[in-house]
Protein backbone atom coordinates (compact mmCIF):
# COMPACT_ATOMS: atom_id res chain seq x y z
CA UNK A 1 0.00 0.00 0.00
CA UNK A 2 2.80 2.44 -0.07
CA UNK A 3 2.57 4.55 -2.56
CA UNK A 4 5.98 6.23 -3.03
CA UNK A 5 8.01 2.77 -2.88
CA UNK A 6 7.90 2.32 -6.93
CA UNK A 7 9.45 5.35 -7.21
CA UNK A 8 12.16 4.67 -4.56
CA UNK A 9 15.41 2.95 -6.38
CA UNK A 10 17.26 1.21 -5.56
CA UNK A 11 20.89 0.75 -6.43
CA UNK A 12 22.11 -2.68 -8.02
CA UNK A 13 24.33 -5.06 -5.52
CA UNK A 14 26.34 -6.54 -8.47
CA UNK A 15 27.14 -3.27 -10.14
CA UNK A 16 29.02 -3.35 -13.74
CA UNK A 17 32.80 -3.04 -13.85
CA UNK A 18 32.46 -0.25 -15.84
CA UNK A 19 30.72 1.94 -12.69
CA UNK A 20 33.62 1.10 -10.77
CA UNK A 21 36.18 2.58 -13.47
CA UNK A 22 34.25 5.61 -14.02
CA UNK A 23 33.94 5.81 -9.90
CA UNK A 24 37.74 5.72 -9.60
CA UNK A 25 38.72 7.77 -12.56
CA UNK A 26 36.08 10.54 -11.04
CA UNK A 27 37.52 10.10 -7.94
CA UNK A 28 41.35 10.79 -9.44
CA UNK A 29 40.01 13.45 -11.11
CA UNK A 30 38.49 15.44 -8.31
CA UNK A 31 41.24 14.92 -6.07
CA UNK A 32 43.53 15.77 -8.35
CA UNK A 33 41.79 19.29 -8.72
CA UNK A 34 41.28 19.63 -4.69
CA UNK A 35 44.88 19.29 -4.51
CA UNK A 36 45.90 21.40 -7.32
CA UNK A 37 43.73 24.25 -5.90
CA UNK A 38 44.82 23.27 -1.98
CA UNK A 39 48.50 23.86 -3.48
CA UNK A 40 47.57 27.21 -5.21
CA UNK A 41 46.19 28.04 -1.72
CA UNK A 42 49.75 27.12 0.25
CA UNK A 43 52.19 28.26 -2.56
CA UNK A 44 51.06 31.44 -4.24
CA UNK A 45 51.00 34.19 -2.22
CA UNK A 46 48.60 37.24 -2.96
CA UNK A 47 49.93 39.75 -5.04
CA UNK A 48 48.20 43.16 -5.50
CA UNK A 49 47.29 43.73 -9.59
CA UNK A 50 50.03 45.10 -11.63
CA UNK A 51 49.08 46.40 -15.30
CA UNK A 52 51.10 45.91 -18.54
CA UNK A 53 49.34 47.52 -21.36
CA UNK A 54 50.51 46.18 -25.00
CA UNK A 55 49.13 47.99 -28.21
CA UNK A 56 47.74 45.48 -30.56
CA UNK A 57 46.56 47.70 -33.73
CA UNK A 58 45.48 51.04 -35.17
CA UNK A 59 42.20 50.89 -37.52
CA UNK A 60 40.87 53.71 -39.52
CA UNK A 61 37.27 54.22 -38.08
CA UNK A 62 34.51 56.47 -39.12
CA UNK A 63 35.20 59.94 -36.90
CA UNK A 64 39.08 58.76 -36.59
CA UNK A 65 40.70 56.14 -35.60
CA UNK A 66 40.50 53.24 -32.60
CA UNK A 67 43.69 51.84 -31.09
CA UNK A 68 43.53 48.38 -29.54
CA UNK A 69 44.86 47.36 -26.90
CA UNK A 70 45.63 44.40 -24.33
CA UNK A 71 45.97 44.95 -20.55
CA UNK A 72 47.58 42.21 -18.84
CA UNK A 73 47.52 41.60 -14.75
CA UNK A 74 50.77 40.13 -13.32
CA UNK A 75 49.30 40.04 -9.98
CA UNK A 76 47.43 37.17 -8.66
CA UNK A 77 44.20 39.49 -7.16
CA UNK A 78 41.60 40.34 -9.40
CA UNK A 79 40.88 44.02 -10.13
CA UNK A 80 37.45 45.22 -10.62
CA UNK A 81 36.73 48.64 -12.57
CA UNK A 82 39.87 49.12 -14.03
CA UNK A 83 40.35 52.80 -15.65
CA UNK A 84 42.60 52.67 -18.71
CA UNK A 85 43.57 56.35 -20.56
CA UNK A 86 45.52 56.39 -23.49
CA UNK A 87 47.57 59.68 -24.51
CA UNK A 88 48.50 60.55 -27.72
CA UNK A 89 51.82 62.39 -27.72
CA UNK A 90 53.30 64.71 -30.17
CA UNK A 91 56.85 66.40 -29.48
CA UNK A 92 56.10 66.02 -26.05
CA UNK A 93 53.06 67.48 -25.88
CA UNK A 94 49.66 65.26 -24.76
CA UNK A 95 47.56 66.24 -27.91
CA UNK A 96 44.39 64.08 -26.73
CA UNK A 97 43.32 61.84 -24.44
CA UNK A 98 40.75 58.63 -24.62
CA UNK A 99 39.39 56.95 -21.79
CA UNK A 100 37.56 53.60 -21.08
CA UNK A 101 36.61 51.23 -18.27
CA UNK A 102 37.28 47.33 -17.58
CA UNK A 103 34.80 45.55 -15.44
CA UNK A 104 37.16 43.17 -14.34
CA UNK A 105 40.62 42.31 -15.38
CA UNK A 106 41.09 38.73 -13.76
CA UNK A 107 44.67 37.91 -11.95
CA UNK A 108 46.98 36.06 -14.18
CA UNK A 109 45.11 36.94 -16.88
CA UNK A 110 44.35 39.75 -19.66
CA UNK A 111 41.30 41.72 -21.07
CA UNK A 112 41.33 43.60 -24.52
CA UNK A 113 39.61 47.21 -25.27
CA UNK A 114 39.70 49.96 -28.14
CA UNK A 115 40.48 53.41 -27.35
CA UNK A 116 39.06 55.95 -29.96
CA UNK A 117 41.44 59.52 -31.29
CA UNK A 118 40.46 62.08 -33.48
CA UNK A 119 43.75 62.26 -34.52
CA UNK A 120 45.67 60.08 -36.73
CA UNK A 121 48.24 58.23 -34.18
CA UNK A 122 50.58 57.95 -36.95
CA UNK A 123 54.11 60.03 -36.23
CA UNK A 124 53.02 60.63 -32.26
CA UNK A 125 53.58 57.83 -29.47
CA UNK A 126 50.31 56.27 -28.03
CA UNK A 127 50.89 55.63 -24.59
CA UNK A 128 48.19 53.78 -22.39
CA UNK A 129 48.07 53.10 -18.81
CA UNK A 130 45.72 51.85 -15.92
CA UNK A 131 44.82 54.99 -13.68
CA UNK A 132 43.12 52.99 -10.89
CA UNK A 133 41.25 49.92 -9.77
CA UNK A 134 38.72 48.46 -6.79
CA UNK A 135 39.15 45.35 -5.33
CA UNK A 136 36.18 43.32 -6.35
CA UNK B 1 -21.94 -4.41 -37.04
CA UNK B 2 -18.82 -5.77 -34.79
CA UNK B 3 -16.86 -3.43 -37.51
CA UNK B 4 -18.69 -0.48 -36.87
CA UNK B 5 -18.12 -0.87 -33.33
CA UNK B 6 -14.64 -1.06 -33.96
CA UNK B 7 -15.10 2.60 -35.79
CA UNK B 8 -16.37 3.98 -33.03
CA UNK B 9 -13.60 2.57 -30.60
CA UNK B 10 -11.54 4.08 -32.80
CA UNK B 11 -12.84 7.56 -33.20
CA UNK B 12 -12.96 7.27 -29.31
CA UNK B 13 -9.29 6.16 -29.31
CA UNK B 14 -8.58 9.14 -31.62
CA UNK B 15 -10.42 11.88 -29.81
CA UNK B 16 -8.93 10.69 -25.95
CA UNK B 17 -5.43 10.69 -27.84
CA UNK B 18 -5.92 14.47 -29.24
CA UNK B 19 -7.34 15.31 -25.81
CA UNK B 20 -4.23 13.79 -24.13
CA UNK B 21 -2.12 15.31 -26.44
CA UNK B 22 -3.81 19.01 -26.09
CA UNK B 23 -3.58 18.64 -22.27
CA UNK B 24 -0.02 17.28 -22.80
CA UNK B 25 0.99 20.77 -24.76
CA UNK B 26 -0.53 23.23 -21.93
CA UNK B 27 1.17 21.49 -19.39
CA UNK B 28 4.46 21.83 -21.68
CA UNK B 29 3.41 25.21 -21.52
CA UNK B 30 2.73 25.52 -18.06
CA UNK B 31 6.36 24.02 -17.01
CA UNK B 32 8.10 26.14 -20.16
CA UNK B 33 6.92 29.28 -17.97
CA UNK B 34 7.67 27.40 -14.04
CA UNK B 35 11.25 26.89 -15.50
CA UNK B 36 11.99 29.49 -17.92
CA UNK B 37 10.22 32.54 -16.31
CA UNK B 38 14.00 33.25 -13.84
CA UNK B 39 15.59 32.94 -16.94
CA UNK B 40 13.58 35.30 -18.67
CA UNK B 41 13.42 37.88 -16.22
CA UNK B 42 17.20 37.71 -16.66
CA UNK B 43 19.17 40.77 -18.10
CA UNK B 44 22.19 39.26 -19.00
CA UNK B 45 20.39 36.54 -20.93
CA UNK B 46 18.89 39.32 -23.06
CA UNK B 47 22.25 40.77 -23.93
CA UNK B 48 23.62 37.11 -24.75
CA UNK B 49 21.27 36.60 -27.19
CA UNK B 50 23.13 39.53 -29.36
CA UNK B 51 26.48 39.13 -28.58
CA UNK B 52 27.09 35.57 -27.64
CA UNK B 53 29.34 34.07 -30.26
CA UNK B 54 26.95 32.10 -33.14
CA UNK B 55 28.86 28.92 -33.66
CA UNK B 56 28.62 28.58 -29.86
CA UNK B 57 24.55 29.33 -29.51
CA UNK B 58 24.14 26.69 -32.68
CA UNK B 59 26.09 24.18 -30.59
CA UNK B 60 23.54 24.97 -27.90
CA UNK B 61 20.91 24.46 -29.93
CA UNK B 62 21.80 21.37 -31.59
CA UNK B 63 22.76 19.12 -28.09
CA UNK B 64 19.71 20.50 -26.41
CA UNK B 65 17.76 18.35 -29.21
CA UNK B 66 19.46 14.55 -28.24
CA UNK B 67 19.10 15.75 -24.73
CA UNK B 68 15.53 16.20 -24.88
CA UNK B 69 14.97 13.57 -26.86
CA UNK B 70 16.56 10.86 -23.86
CA UNK B 71 14.99 13.36 -21.54
CA UNK B 72 11.36 12.89 -23.86
CA UNK B 73 12.07 8.98 -23.72
CA UNK B 74 12.74 9.09 -20.06
CA UNK B 75 10.06 10.51 -18.71
CA UNK B 76 7.20 10.88 -21.60
CA UNK B 77 5.41 13.43 -23.01
CA UNK B 78 2.24 11.27 -23.09
CA UNK B 79 3.07 8.15 -21.70
CA UNK B 80 6.44 7.72 -24.68
CA UNK B 81 7.58 4.49 -25.30
CA UNK B 82 9.51 4.58 -28.59
CA UNK B 83 12.69 6.50 -29.46
CA UNK B 84 10.00 8.45 -32.51
CA UNK B 85 7.56 9.29 -30.27
CA UNK B 86 10.06 10.16 -27.90
CA UNK B 87 11.43 12.40 -30.66
CA UNK B 88 8.08 13.93 -31.40
CA UNK B 89 7.54 14.83 -27.81
CA UNK B 90 11.18 16.40 -27.70
CA UNK B 91 10.60 18.54 -30.36
CA UNK B 92 6.88 19.57 -29.59
CA UNK B 93 8.67 20.84 -25.98
CA UNK B 94 11.41 22.88 -27.94
CA UNK B 95 8.21 24.07 -30.20
CA UNK B 96 6.51 25.11 -27.02
CA UNK B 97 9.53 26.74 -25.07
CA UNK B 98 10.48 28.67 -28.57
CA UNK B 99 6.91 29.78 -28.40
CA UNK B 100 6.52 30.45 -25.23
CA UNK B 101 10.15 32.11 -24.84
CA UNK B 102 8.81 34.76 -27.83
CA UNK B 103 5.44 35.16 -26.29
CA UNK B 104 6.87 36.11 -22.85
CA UNK B 105 9.97 38.45 -24.55
CA UNK B 106 7.04 40.10 -26.78
CA UNK B 107 4.78 40.99 -23.49
CA UNK B 108 8.07 42.29 -21.49
CA UNK B 109 9.12 44.26 -24.34
CA UNK B 110 12.46 42.82 -25.10
CA UNK B 111 11.72 42.19 -28.03
CA UNK B 112 9.94 44.14 -30.32
CA UNK B 113 9.35 44.85 -33.91
CA UNK B 114 12.06 46.34 -35.48
CA UNK B 115 15.05 45.21 -33.74
CA UNK B 116 17.41 43.25 -35.87
CA UNK B 117 16.31 39.94 -36.52
CA UNK B 118 19.51 38.43 -35.22
CA UNK B 119 19.04 40.04 -31.97
CA UNK B 120 15.26 38.88 -31.73
CA UNK B 121 15.83 35.11 -32.76
CA UNK B 122 19.17 35.30 -30.59
CA UNK B 123 17.15 35.91 -27.49
CA UNK B 124 14.20 33.82 -28.25
CA UNK B 125 16.87 30.94 -28.96
CA UNK B 126 18.80 31.03 -25.62
CA UNK B 127 15.83 31.35 -23.52
CA UNK B 128 13.94 28.25 -25.37
CA UNK B 129 16.88 26.15 -24.56
CA UNK B 130 15.84 25.81 -20.39
CA UNK B 131 11.91 26.56 -21.43
CA UNK B 132 12.07 23.27 -23.07
CA UNK B 133 13.43 21.30 -20.53
CA UNK B 134 11.28 22.93 -18.02
CA UNK B 135 8.27 21.64 -20.83
CA UNK B 136 9.35 18.41 -20.82
CA UNK B 137 9.39 17.84 -17.08
CA UNK B 138 6.04 19.93 -16.28
CA UNK B 139 4.59 17.43 -18.04
CA UNK B 140 6.03 14.83 -15.42
CA UNK B 141 6.01 17.17 -12.69
CA UNK B 142 2.17 18.52 -13.20
CA UNK B 143 0.84 15.75 -14.43
CA UNK B 144 1.09 13.42 -11.44
CA UNK B 145 -0.88 10.07 -13.04
CA UNK B 146 0.74 7.73 -16.13
CA UNK B 147 3.75 7.87 -13.66
CA UNK B 148 3.41 3.93 -13.49
CA UNK B 149 4.37 3.53 -17.28
CA UNK B 150 7.39 4.89 -16.73
CA UNK B 151 8.41 3.42 -14.03
CA UNK B 152 7.69 -0.46 -15.63
CA UNK B 153 9.89 1.17 -18.97
CA UNK B 154 12.70 1.48 -16.30
CA UNK B 155 12.29 -2.41 -14.71
CA UNK B 156 12.64 -3.42 -18.66
CA UNK B 157 16.09 -2.55 -18.93
CA UNK B 158 18.90 -4.96 -17.94
CA UNK B 159 21.76 -3.99 -18.98
CA UNK B 160 23.80 -2.52 -16.65
CA UNK B 161 26.10 -0.10 -18.09
CA UNK B 162 22.71 1.64 -19.79
CA UNK B 163 20.94 2.31 -17.36
CA UNK B 164 24.35 3.63 -15.37
CA UNK B 165 25.22 5.54 -18.37
CA UNK B 166 21.34 6.67 -18.40
CA UNK B 167 22.19 7.74 -14.70
CA UNK B 168 24.62 9.97 -15.54
CA UNK B 169 23.01 11.59 -18.36
CA UNK B 170 20.04 12.74 -16.04
CA UNK B 171 22.66 14.05 -13.85
CA UNK B 172 23.88 16.13 -16.84
CA UNK B 173 20.45 17.23 -17.78
CA UNK B 174 20.05 18.23 -13.91
CA UNK B 175 23.51 20.42 -13.85
CA UNK B 176 23.00 21.72 -17.03
CA UNK B 177 19.55 23.11 -16.52
CA UNK B 178 20.49 24.96 -12.68
CA UNK B 179 23.78 26.12 -14.06
CA UNK B 180 22.11 27.57 -17.19
CA UNK B 181 19.91 29.31 -14.50
CA UNK B 182 22.92 30.66 -12.41
CA UNK B 183 25.67 31.35 -15.51
CA UNK B 184 24.50 33.95 -17.37
CA UNK B 185 24.69 36.69 -13.89
CA UNK B 186 27.75 38.43 -13.50
CA UNK B 187 27.57 37.28 -9.78
CA UNK B 188 29.57 33.43 -11.03
CA UNK B 189 32.06 35.72 -11.77
CA UNK B 190 32.31 37.98 -9.52
CA UNK B 191 31.77 35.39 -6.65
CA UNK B 192 34.70 32.99 -7.97
CA UNK B 193 37.41 36.44 -7.77
CA UNK B 194 36.23 36.89 -4.46
CA UNK B 195 36.70 33.28 -2.88
CA UNK B 196 40.03 32.40 -2.18
CA UNK B 197 41.47 28.59 -3.41
CA UNK B 198 40.55 27.92 0.57
CA UNK B 199 36.88 28.76 -0.17
CA UNK B 200 37.05 26.83 -3.13
CA UNK B 201 38.43 23.57 -1.78
CA UNK B 202 35.58 23.88 0.90
CA UNK B 203 32.75 24.37 -1.88
CA UNK B 204 33.99 21.24 -3.35
CA UNK B 205 33.76 19.20 -0.60
CA UNK B 206 29.99 20.95 0.41
CA UNK B 207 29.27 20.05 -2.95
CA UNK B 208 29.92 16.23 -2.95
CA UNK B 209 28.51 16.14 0.69
CA UNK B 210 24.96 17.79 -0.21
CA UNK B 211 24.99 15.72 -3.60
CA UNK B 212 25.24 12.63 -1.87
CA UNK B 213 22.94 13.53 1.13
CA UNK B 214 20.20 14.82 -1.44
CA UNK B 215 20.03 10.95 -2.92
CA UNK B 216 20.68 8.88 -0.07
CA UNK B 217 20.74 10.56 3.05
CA UNK B 218 17.38 12.91 3.02
CA UNK B 219 14.45 10.68 2.21
CA UNK B 220 12.92 12.74 -0.17
CA UNK B 221 10.54 11.01 -2.87
CA UNK B 222 12.10 9.45 -5.23
CA UNK B 223 15.09 8.74 -2.79
CA UNK B 224 17.71 6.00 -3.64
CA UNK B 225 18.03 3.20 -1.43
CA UNK B 226 21.75 0.69 -0.88
CA UNK B 227 20.63 -3.04 -0.23
CA UNK B 228 21.57 -3.94 3.28
CA UNK B 229 25.03 -4.86 3.14
CA UNK B 230 26.43 -2.47 0.73
CA UNK B 231 28.95 0.34 2.46
CA UNK B 232 27.77 4.01 1.70
CA UNK B 233 31.29 4.80 -0.32
CA UNK B 234 30.17 2.19 -2.82
CA UNK B 235 27.88 4.73 -4.31
CA UNK B 236 29.83 7.49 -3.35
CA UNK B 237 32.20 5.83 -5.49
CA UNK B 238 29.93 4.73 -8.06
CA UNK B 239 27.31 7.65 -8.30
CA UNK B 240 28.10 10.60 -6.44
CA UNK B 241 31.65 11.33 -7.38
CA UNK B 242 30.94 10.63 -11.36
CA UNK B 243 27.92 12.75 -10.66
CA UNK B 244 30.22 15.41 -9.49
CA UNK B 245 32.92 15.74 -12.23
CA UNK B 246 29.48 15.55 -14.57
CA UNK B 247 28.23 18.88 -12.99
CA UNK B 248 31.51 20.34 -13.07
CA UNK B 249 31.97 19.27 -16.59
CA UNK B 250 28.99 20.64 -17.88
CA UNK B 251 29.68 23.90 -15.65
CA UNK B 252 32.48 24.28 -17.99
CA UNK B 253 30.36 23.65 -20.85
CA UNK B 254 27.87 26.69 -20.14
CA UNK B 255 30.64 28.87 -19.17
CA UNK B 256 32.47 28.23 -22.31
CA UNK B 257 29.20 28.66 -24.35
CA UNK B 258 28.48 31.92 -22.38
CA UNK B 259 32.06 33.35 -23.24
CA UNK B 260 33.07 33.47 -19.64
CA UNK B 261 36.03 31.20 -20.01
CA UNK B 262 37.96 33.20 -22.67
CA UNK B 263 41.33 34.89 -21.88
CA UNK B 264 41.12 33.21 -18.52
CA UNK B 265 43.64 31.32 -16.53
CA UNK B 266 43.66 27.74 -15.81
CA UNK B 267 43.31 28.57 -12.26
CA UNK B 268 40.46 31.20 -12.78
CA UNK B 269 38.56 28.88 -15.07
CA UNK B 270 38.44 25.89 -12.46
CA UNK B 271 37.39 28.59 -9.92
CA UNK B 272 34.24 29.27 -11.90
CA UNK B 273 33.58 25.76 -12.76
CA UNK B 274 33.61 24.54 -8.66
CA UNK B 275 31.39 27.97 -8.16
CA UNK B 276 28.78 27.05 -10.89
CA UNK B 277 29.48 23.23 -10.01
CA UNK B 278 27.44 23.95 -6.59
CA UNK B 279 24.29 24.96 -8.13
CA UNK B 280 25.23 22.30 -10.45
CA UNK B 281 25.70 19.64 -8.08
CA UNK B 282 22.11 20.12 -6.68
CA UNK B 283 20.99 20.08 -9.69
CA UNK B 284 22.14 16.76 -10.88
CA UNK B 285 20.98 15.45 -7.29
CA UNK B 286 17.46 16.93 -7.82
CA UNK B 287 17.52 15.29 -11.13
CA UNK B 288 18.09 11.84 -9.95
CA UNK B 289 15.75 12.13 -7.34
CA UNK B 290 13.04 13.94 -9.88
CA UNK B 291 13.82 11.76 -13.24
Amino acid sequence: MTVTSKSRSTESTQPHWLEWLVGAVSAVLIIAMTGWIAGEAILHQETAPEFRVENLATQVVKDGFRVEFEIFNDGTSTAAAVKVRGELIRGGQVTETAETTFDYVPGRSSSRGGLFFSQSPAGGDIRIRALGYTEP
Amino acid sequence: MVVGDGRQNERRQIDADADRLLKGVARGAAGALIFGLPMLMTMELWFLGFYMERYRLLILLLANLPLLVVLAHRIGFEETFTWSQALRDAVIAYGIAIAMSAAVLTLLGIAKLGMPPTDIVGKIVIQAVPASIGALLGRSQLGGEDQSSSAGDDQNENDFSTSYGRELFMMAIGALFLSLNVAPTEEIILISYKMTPWHATATVALSILVMHAFVYAVAFRGAHQLTVGTPRWHALIRFTLPGYVVALLMSLYVLWTLGRLDDTTPAQILMSAIVLGFPGAVGAAAARLIL
